[in-house]
């Protein structure tokens, strides 16, 4: 009987980074190999699809989303806060930015109105994440079930406004807000429906949130709290105000995510479900793919945002594998990451006697 | 005697973690019957050998032979199988179980009535009153340790590995626990007893190997004397200072540190700090030493703001902090090395560098943090690297960092020497005198007289949650006798 033994390994960073892309392109091969056999495609066109995927623009569309949204959870969950309720947040993000375009003067002064309404959707998306961190710090009771019930009040609060106070004139009954004024539109990249303005932000706040956390004392702290509140508390730091701070900021940057997708993919405020989009959930995912390190979050964001553009071209173009067979390698390709992990971890012994 | 052949035989084994050479091609035998002492000072090495040997690493090169067969192990489970336990200096417990389940949990059996029957007689046999029901988050660090070693002790091993685990139990139980080894060893089993405290290698082993960074630096029969062993634990250099206990300098007349009635409650709502008065002036050193149990450590605890305080009152420089937080409290002055390094000491997810930079208020620049790297003598020396892949001295070493940044007005410490060889030890001891002399009141919190006699200005003993009596005379060591009669009798 040979045995196999699975041993902790320790390989250099840059060794780490280049097993886990040759272990994923890897991967990708062999999943257009299987897909082309089920479906009887040429391996070609399954390649082709796939390249496109990554290579096409629209994974700008769903970083803007995902990107900020899980910068903000890795930051939380890395003070051992929570929060799984990004979903909900983001969905008050996108009241806010809305209240703001349709309903203030602001909305309709250029440049002015975006950036306000921006401000104000964090606002209000970590204006959401604060019952459920109060709740936790005087009360005990576990952040992760509030936050995760508030996601569905925050959908019906979203509904309720679409339908009832805010539900748009034009709109032929429809629960749509009205579109929201032009000025407070942010402009899109031509022929797109993502802004190059937005990804620039998105991706100066990951390297801006990386530098919190590995580089200033607060940001350390946070981290520490992943390990031991009594360590923080005898650095002099006061571990309520510091999930407090993580909660908060996460809170705030899903709200962001939810006014970027009102100001630039939306345009008006839709049901509480559309808005979210269940965004909220999958950043939780792209989080911890990225390690929880806002740089890595980056390309994680960008992996799982080509899944999504991969999953519709299976479905509707050349390929039209199905619904089924597309999840299934959208599936397989996101436990690769995890395959790529562990290998980049551990290695098998096998020996023989 | 002859023709005896080694239980196990450890084959030119070599492990690197990182850049770091933790094992450096160590070979070693141990018979059936005999126990080898292991020595070396903190990240020689030590620890990383019994992890192989049980395990939990694989070595990159080298191999094992148990019983003459060559031998990979890839898991503690198959190491247990070949009849090797390991008791680490970090008591492999689960928290939220009780002791019984964490016993069964460990023997791969459910907790039955017989095995509690025969876990309560082995540790009456030690005269070792723990409830096996209680959970072990109400346990001490010592009394975790504890029952990690009877854990192992109770599976009839053939090779038992101690890894310092036995070094900082209380006296009486640990000259019973020896004892145990010893009559372990003499029914036939194999010891591996690690430990950087001399004397106890020299009382236990019937052989000698030093480790030093990863090397075999010295391999010695019975009768070997400390100097030799010393000597090849730390290289030839002098670092033995004597302790000249220097005459009282109080600089102020009010208490810096003052306790007032204290009472604390344990987690079954018994109160383990049963009114407790103490003051500590700037420039004083105070002890409060006794037997692992008797509230040191709560007592600690509530100075420090861990726990609560059911009664009395706190007082630093004349503010009450009776009910502040812990943050606060470091805020305002007071430094608190806490009992357990791993998980309080230090974050251990972070690096070195950023545990340093929390520990200080202000910037910390590259130089002061090489400069207390190399004044604490943290091995491996990079800043750089997890704190976790230290081993235990090194970490309690980065933990006694946050002594050095400031001079702080008060100063609790609990048994911070407990994981240190003697030169770290010294060093340590030396530090808290120091800022003593510069005008912190430092409050000592010990299970072990040997580490506070001959520093302490004062020295209070404690049992069963009350200070019971107080020793103030320029020659604490006359006294010894009387403290030890008193911390096990009163």
């Amino acid at each position: 009987m040979p045995k196999v033994a699975i041993v902790k390994r320790e390989l250099s960073k840059i060794a780490t980074a280049l097993a886990k892309v040759l272990v994923i392109l890897l991967g990708l091969l062999l999943a257009a190999t299987l897909t082309s056999i089920a479906t009887g495609n040429t391996l070609k066109l399954i390649s082709i699809t796939l390249f496109q995927s990554f290579t096409n623009l629209n994974v700008f569309v769903y970083i803007s989303t995902l990107l900020p949204t899980a910068v903000g959870l890795s930051l939380a969950f890395s003070a051992n806060a929570w929060n799984l309720g990004a979903e909900g947040q983001l969905v008050f993000g996108a009241i806010g930015a809305t209240f703001i375009a349709l309903f203030t003067p602001l909305g309709r002064q250029e440049i002015i109105a975006p950036i306000a309404a921006l401000i104000f959707a964090s606002f209000l998306g970590a204006l959401w994440a604060l019952p459920a961190a109060l709740l936790k710090m005087f009360r005990g009771i576990n952040e992760a079930l509030t936050t995760l019930l508030m996601n569905f009040i925050a959908y019906y609060v979203a509904n309720y406004l679409v339908k009832g106070p805010w539900r748009g004139r034009t709109v032929y009954g429809y629960p749509t807000t009205d579109m929201i004024p032009i000025e407070s539109r942010i402009p899109t990249a031509p022929g797109y429906s993502f802004s190059w303005y937005v990804v620039v932000a998105c991706i100066a706040i990951a390297v801006l949130l990386y530098l919190f956390l590995y580089r200033t004392r607060v940001g350390i702290a946070l981290r520490a709290l992943g390990s031991s509140i009594h360590f923080v508390e005898l650095s002099g730091l006061s571990s309520k105000k510091l999930f407090l701070i993580a909660f908060l900021i996460s809170g705030a940057l899903a709200g962001f995510a939810g006014g970027v997708k009102i100001l630039v993919y939306h345009k008006k405020l839709v049901e509480g479900p559309i808005v979210g989009g269940g965004y909220g959930f999958t950043s939780i995912m792209v989080s911890w793919l990225g390690g929880l390190n806002p740089l890595f979050v980056i390309p994680a964001s960008y992996y799982t945002a080509a899944l999504y553009i991969l999953s519709f071209g299976l479905q509707i173009g050349s390929a039209a594998v199905g619904d089924a067979l597309s999840s299934t390698i959208v599936g397989f390709l996101l436990a690769l990451i995890l395959l790529a992990d562990f290998l980049t971890r551990y290695r098998i012994v096998i020996r023989f006697r | 005697m002859m023709m005896r052949k080694p239980f196990i035989e450890v084959v030119e084994i070599y492990k690197k973690f990182g850049d770091v050479i933790a094992l450096n091609g160590v070979s070693l035998e141990i018979y059936p019957g005999e126990i080898l002492a292991v020595l070396g000072e903190n990240g020689s090495g030590k620890s990383t050998l019994a992890k192989i040997l049980y395990g939990l690493y694989f070595p990159d090169k080298g191999y094992i032979k148990v019983d003459d067969v060559v031998t990979v192990f890839s898991s503690p489970a198959e190491a247990k199988n070949r009849g090797i336990f390991l008791v680490s200096q970090r008591p492999q417990l689960v928290d939220d179980m009780s002791v019984l389940e964490n016993v069964a949990l460990f023997l791969n059996t459910s907790p039955s009535r017989d095995l509690k029957k025969k876990l309560e007689v082995t540790l009456r046999d030690l005269g070792m009153a723990i409830d096996v029901d209680r959970g072990v988050y109400t346990l001490s660090y010592t009394e975790k340790q504890f029952i990690d070693l009877v854990k192992a002790l109770i599976t009839q091993p053939r090779l038992l590995i101690v890894d310092e685990a036995a070094t900082y139990l209380p006296r009486e139980l640990k000259l019973k626990f020896l004892d145990i080894i010893k009559k372990f060893a003499a029914r036939g089993g194999s010891v591996m007893y690690i430990t950087h405290k001399i004397l106890e290698a020299i009382e236990m082993g019937d052989r000698f190997i030093v480790l030093r960074k990863g090397d075999v630096v010295g391999v010695f029969e019975k009768g070997v004397d400390v100097t030799t062993i010393r000597r090849a634990m730390f290289g030839s250099e002098e670092y033995l200072t004597t302790f000249k206990r220097s005459p009282k300098k109080i600089t102020h007349e009010s208490f810096a540190l003052s306790v007032e009635n204290l009472i604390v409650f344990d987690e079954h709502g018994k109160p383990s700090v049963n009114d407790v008065s103490l003051n500590v002036r700037s420039g004083e050193l105070i002890s409060i030493v006794g037997i692992a149990g008797n509230g040191q450590k709560e007592l600690g605890e509530a100075i420090a703001g861990l726990r609560k305080a059911a009664r009395g009152r706190i007082m630093l420089n004349d503010n009450e902090i009776t009910h502040a937080p812990a943050s606060e409290r470091i805020k305002k002055g007071l430094i608190y090395v806490p009992e357990d390094p791993f998980r309080e000491g230090v974050a251990m997810g972070l690096t070195v560098a950023e545990n340093v930079k929390l520990f200080s208020q202000s910037k910390v620049s590259r130089e002061l943090l090489d400069a207390l790297i190399k004044k604490l003598d943290v091995n491996p020396s990079n800043p750089f690297i997890n704190v976790a892949k230290l081993s235990g001295g090194n970490i309690q070493k980065v933990s006694l960092a946050r002594l050095l940044l400031t001079t702080p007005k008060v100063v609790v410490a609990y048994s911070p020497t407990r994981m240190l060889d003697e030169r770290s030890k010294t060093l340590t001891l030396s530090i808290l005198q120091r800022l003593a002399e510069s005008g912190s009141a430092v409050l000592l919190l010990s299970e072990d007289i040997e580490e506070v006699l001959h520093i302490s200005t004062r020295l209070g003993v404690m049992v069963s949650g009350k200070i019971v009596r107080f020793f103030e005379t320029p020659d604490l060591e006359s006294c010894r006798e009387d403290i030890e009669k008193v911390m096990v009798h009163a």
